[in-house]
């Protein structure tokens, strides 16, 4: 602003007509030089500062912002992550235990399958019966009285069988109550004993 | 006199202020430089807080890859004695207040703790600090049980995690596992020994949180990196172990029998397929079994193995071209030798004409020691040494026993003549089958290996290294000595209980008397068979240990070693043998 003032500072002009009572001033002025009169009014300069400082201090707020969301975000996440690792902690025990030999064994015993101590194999090349074959008895299986090798992490887990066996119960108590209400519904069917095998043992058709 | 006055008040407060300034530059540079590094530290352990990141300790897997240990995450609770109060919870319907005893109640029914228990451990605490902040409820909860505590949302109730073991199988292999405490450090067995493979380090981290508990980005720390442990694999399968120690434990409880043990060995490998033990250890629950029946018996339970021995006496005078399998001996029930030694047999009987084999196929004492008294003391205790007896195998399992075998220089004249059937030594169910390994293989006793190796985190596995072979006896001799003792299960008493049709079978049985621990043997036996199969081609050994059985006697072992051999020859697909037996004769 002193740079638009500075151009001012000249007398007002007389005219050459007018009596000279007075000898004629000398007609010196102040000049602005290139630069100044090319520069741009400082005014300029300090709104664009100011505003670049506001922009600053605007995006540091918004970023600062973002990354404690971010934060937030990450915490939340990682709660999540720990949550999944201990249900599939939980999970993967659980399958590795029913998947431990006692309960399979149990498990198969209690559905009515034995152990045979006479291996025979059939060469499906020709055919050739390799062993001599002897028939299992009833009372073959292994675990009989019960699962000698403990396993206290299998405490809880019941039998396929009578897991079966309270499924039917309690359908049969449902279908009982169905009946009472006027309802038929027909009787559900629980396999109880080795399940007959129609047109024998599936095997490959090809030799 | 006024202007005096000024100018020394003035004076004064200069000093007065120069002094000042002078202590609080003092005390500026005290904090500012020389105190400054312990200052910074205690802010930031105030503003920071320190983390454990867990390792995972390695597992232990079976010959397939099967999980036999397993590292978990556990969690121990803890309470806050001096809140333990009422608290609020808000439900759907109403706020309701819940006293200490309906929150141990709730508590109870999840950890299996009785609520007396609980409330027990908050008026101890107090008892002991009325200001007490912290108690443990229970250790090693699971994390089913951790949520569900989690779910009660008890103020009071707090948590830490506490990494521990799971073994899924229970105490299939409990025997050669062993266990880790509740501090997270092995304690017994495999577990152990190979610790180093294992044990994992555990990391450590700082970080700083706002008010609210979040984690400040940008804040954390980490001082330690932690490095998860590498696993362990073992040569033993899984479910072969757990057939064999269901099938053992059957038969040790039929018979009334103390304990029994049961090895089936791979012959060309030397790897040890299972290692039953009965009692076996539960190691989810160490408690429920008696301290001594922790380990593995096979491995640290010396016996006198008895006549399993004389197949390997019988070898060592094949091998020194002392015997054939027809070499001839007249076998009475008892006899007496010059100096002073009396050796009788098991059962009475006259006096028999009997080959080498049928020394063997009537397991007679008399016969074996006038038989093998050609080949020296020396000589003799050379053989049961390459054989592996008196020394730990390559294993190296913890506590195992090196057994017993005097140098022959410390034989007395009975032991002179006992060492051949198996008497006046002791020796481990592992050592038994690793002697018989060697006659399955050509008479090559390879190391007996239990851990295949070390596997790291990204796979790479890491051999166990192994000691050199021993050529024990020649390979004719090894050869010959299982035809013999085939023809102990075509000829022999135990030929019905151990027959498998379509398959030949090498086997040999002993009943010795045992040590009653004062010089003199007690009226208690260990029954035991050691076998080959298939015969013609030997594959496995499996040997059978049946200790003081109150009824069946010697019948106590068979019916274990016939399922047990049948369930190895079905497991490994083990085709029927193409022709019979080899007949030797057995009496001339």
């Amino acid at each position: 602003m002193s740079a638009a003032t500075a151009i001012k500072f000249t007398t007002p002009r007389t005219s050459p007509d007018t009596p000279r009572t007075t000898p004629r001033p000398t007609r010196f002025r102040v000049v602005a030089t290139r630069a100044q009169r090319h520069a741009r009014p400082r005014v300029f300069y300090a709104v664009v500062t100011m505003s670049v400082i506001f922009g600053i201090i605007v995006a540091q707020l918004l970023l600062s912002v973002a990354v404690s969301s971010g934060a937030y975000e990450i915490s939340g996440l990682q709660a999540q992550n720990r949550e999944l690792i201990r249900t599939h902690q939980s999970i993967s025990q659980d399958l590795d235990r029913l998947a431990s030999p006692q309960n399979l064994a149990a498990n198969a015993e209690a559905l009515g399958m034995v152990n045979n101590n006479t291996p025979v194999y059939l060469r499906l090349s020709d055919g050739a019966v390799l062993g001599s074959p002897e028939a299992a008895s009833v009372g073959a299986g292994v675990i009989g009285g019960g699962t000698l090798v403990s396993n206290s992490l299998l405490k809880n887990v019941p039998l396929v069988t009578t897991t079966a066996a309270t499924a039917a119960t309690a359908a049969t108590a449902a279908a009982a109550s169905q009946a009472g209400a006027g309802a038929s519904v027909p009787t559900p069917v629980v396999a109880t004993g080795p399940v007959p095998l129609q047109n024998g043992l599936p095997g490959m058709s090809t030799h | 006199m006024n202007t005096k006055q000024t100018r020394r008040r003035t004076v004064v407060s200069m000093l007065l202020i120069v002094v000042f300034v002078a202590l609080f530059m003092v005390k500026l540079v005290d904090i500012q430089i020389v105190q400054a590094s312990a200052f910074n530290e205690e802010s930031l352990g105030k503003r920071s807080i320190p983390a454990t990141i867990y390792s995972e300790r390695g597992k232990i897997v079976d010959a397939n890859g099967i999980i036999l240990a397993d590292s978990v995450m556990r969690y121990n609770v803890t309470i806050s004695p001096k809140n333990t109060k009422d608290f609020l919870r808000v439900t759907d319907r109403a706020d309701v207040t819940i006293t200490p005893q309906q929150a141990a109640v709730e508590i109870g029914n999840i950890t299996g703790q009785k609520p007396e228990e609980i409330l027990k451990i908050v008026a101890d605490a107090l008892a002991a600090n009325p200001l007490s902040d912290f108690a443990y409820v229970v250790k090693g909860v699971d994390v089913d049980k951790f949520r569900a505590l989690n779910a009660l949302g008890i103020p009071w109730l707090y948590s830490e995690p506490s990494p521990g073991r799971s073994y899924p199988n229970g105490s299939v292999a409990g025997n050669l596992l062993g266990y880790v405490g509740q501090d997270g450090l092995a304690q017994a067995g495999i577990e152990l020994t190979s610790n180093e493979c294992l044990a994992g380090v555990n990391g450590e981290e700082n970080y700083q949180r706002g008010a609210d508990g979040v984690r400040i980005p940008g804040s954390t720390v980490t001082s330690v990196q932690s490095q998860d442990g590498s696993s362990i694999k073992l040569t033993i399968d899984s479910d072969l172990q757990w057939f064999t120690q269901q099938v053992l434990a059957k038969q040790v409880d039929a018979t009334g029998a103390k304990w029994g043990t049961v090895v089936v060995q791979e012959v060309k490998t030397g790897k040890l397929l299972a290692v039953a033990d009965y009692p076996t250890v539960d190691p989810n629950n160490v408690g429920g079994t008696a301290e001594a029946n922790r380990g593995s018996l096979a491995f640290m339970a010396p016996f006198e193995p008895g006549s399993t021995i004389k197949a390997l006496t019988a070898a060592s005078l094949l091998d020194a071209g002392l015997a054939e399998p027809n070499s001839q001996v007249l076998a009475p029930y008892s006899i007496e030798f010059p100096n002073g030694a009396k050796v009788h047999d098991a059962s009475m009987h006259g006096v028999l004409q009997l080959t080498l084999t049928g020394v063997l196929e009537q397991s007679s004492n008399v016969g074996i020691t006038q038989l093998g008294e050609v080949l020296s003391a020396e000589k003799r205790y050379d053989y049961l040494s390459k054989f592996g007896f008196g020394a730990t195998t390559a294993v190296g399992f913890q506590a195992e026993s090196t057994g017993i075998l005097h140098p022959w220089q410390e034989w007395d004249n009975q032991t002179y003549y006992n060492t051949m059937f198996g008497q006046g030594l002791a020796t481990t169910a592992i050592q038994v089958a690793s002697a018989y390994q060697a006659l399955g293989n050509h008479g090559v006793r390879l190391p007996v290996q239990l851990v295949e190796g070390c596997v790291a985190p990204d796979g790479t596995l890491t051999p166990t290294k192994l000691p050199a072979p021993t050529q024990v006896v020649s390979d004719a001799a090894a050869t010959t000595t299982v035809n013999m003792l085939e023809n102990f299960v075509t000829k022999g008493w135990i030929s019905k209980y151990i027959s498998i049709p379509g398959y030949r079978i090498a086997a040999k049985t002993g009943t010795a008397e045992q040590s009653a621990g004062d010089g003199t043997y007690s009226n208690s036996y260990i029954v035991s068979n050691a076998a080959l199969i298939p015969a013609n081609d030997p594959q496995y050994v499996v040997t059978v240990t049946i200790a003081s059985p109150a009824s069946n006697g010697s019948m106590a072992s068979p019916p274990v070693l016939k399922a047990v051999m049948a369930q190895v020859l079905k497991k490994y697909r083990v085709e029927p043998s193409p022709d019979g037996a080899p007949d030797l004769p057995i009496r001339f």
